[in-house]
């Protein structure tokens, strides 16, 4: 195991001894694979934690941070049945609007790359099917980058010559994707992207756990169904049952995210769904334990 | 109730949702001590004793008990 991971366990064994043991089933279970990507990564995430003058002690409070907020939004979940917002305005002035919130809600995600199994396994997904597409995809579109993690990937495997998009809502977002990425092929717009019309189609579109943000899931899948190429590919990942201090549309089950994208003119030509906690479907129904789905899609000729 | 019947009513909980029945909790139980206490069971846990007792806590108490006296002291602070 590479020292950052080492150094992370041992931290959050200390900060947060209930959640130490997920973590512990979850870097037992990874591949050999893992090492390698997880030392790349933090040797690169630690430099530019450095260079905002940051440690990583910082990122694991940020991860923590996250970890509690989930845990107050499960509870009302479990108390309700129901996500703590429902609307944007909600959301976008608790979370999105905020700085200081979501500063440690991308750092806390970006940890959670990889320090939750789901989040690696969704990785492995698009990076395992990504090139190829390579061929094909002249213009990338990321819609909320978020921390720009899989944007870093797909500047990796995709031509040098693809022109590449991002469009996010939040400034915190496109400051920390852009420090991260750190590739001067990229495009940030930092716009709604039910209000980006640039008259441009794109072979490939990223979209990765934004539906549940929004109120309107179908809605965003027809306009990005008219912003891809008619050859392009969409691909997106968002879960069910998953409250988050910004999620508003709650997906009961994977059959209905199934649905939305059929109704919203697209076809599955691959998919994948991973229980985010280690325990039979039949506990996870009970349970309402998250799923998290990802697919790529084409348009319905 | 005293702290005392409040305990004796966590660990009926804790044997359930853990489904461990020769689990003895003390004062001073915490995660590390009990191996099926993870992330998941924590909310189920909460979720359990919140409907015995009827009552809810907030996530500054969740966060703030690093043991089972802890928690106790909570459910106590608001029965009585």
């Amino acid at each position: 195991m590479n020292e950052h991971i080492n150094y992370i366990c041992e931290r959050i064994e200390v900060l947060n001894p209930v959640h130490s043991k997920k973590l512990k089933k979850n870097l037992a279970f990874f591949d050999d694979g893992y090492d390698e990507m997880a030392d790349a990564f933090f040797k690169k995430y630690v430099q530019f934690l450095q260079s905002k003058h940051k440690t990583l002690d910082y990122a694991i409070d940020c991860y923590l941070q996250m970890l509690a907020d989930i845990t107050c939004e499960t509870l009302e979940f479990m108390r309700t049945g129901k996500y703590s917002s429902s609307t944007f305005v909600e959301v976008n002035s608790r979370v999105y609007a905020d700085p200081q919130i979501m500063e440690y809600y991308m750092h806390g995600l970006l940890m959670s790359q990889f320090l939750f199994r789901h989040h690696y396994q969704m990785f492995n997904f698009f990076t395992g099917k990504l090139p190829q597409y390579a061929n094909t995809t002249k213009s990338y579109l990321e819609v909320g980058a978020g921390h720009g993690f899989y944007l870093s990937k797909a500047l990796e495997i995709l031509d040098e010559k693809t022109k590449f998009t991002v469009v996010d809502i939040s400034e915190t977002s496109l400051e920390l994707a852009g420090h991260f990425v750190n590739d001067a092929r990229v495009e940030y717009n930092l716009r709604d992207v039910f209000d980006f019309n640039n008259e441009e189609k794109y072979d490939f579109i990223t979209l990765g756990e934004v539906l549940e943000h929004v109120e309107d899931p179908k809605g965003l899948l027809l306009k990005l169904n008219d912003l891809l190429s008619d050859n392009g590919v969409l691909f997106f990942t968002t879960p069910t049952n998953a409250p988050a201090i910004d999620h508003i549309y709650l997906f009961n089950n994977v059959e209905e995210i199934r649905n939305i994208v059929k109704s919203a003119g697209f076809q599955i030509a691959a998919e994948m769904s991973f229980l985010t906690e280690d325990v039979s479907p039949e506990k996870a129904a009970k349970h309402k334990i998250a799923i998290l789905y990802a697919a790529f899609l084409t348009k319905i000729t | 109730m005293d702290k005392g019947e409040i305990l004796a009513k966590v660990n009926a909980i804790f044997i359930d949702v853990l489904d461990d029945d020769g689990l003895v909790l003390t004062y001073e139980t915490t995660a590390r001590d009990v191996e099926d206490w993870d992330s998941l069971n924590h909310i189920q846990l909460v979720v359990a004793i919140e409907k015995q007792f009827n009552m809810r806590f907030t996530s500054r108490e969740i966060q703030s008990w690093s043991n089972v006296g802890e928690m106790v002291n909570s459910i106590s602070a608001k029965l009585n």
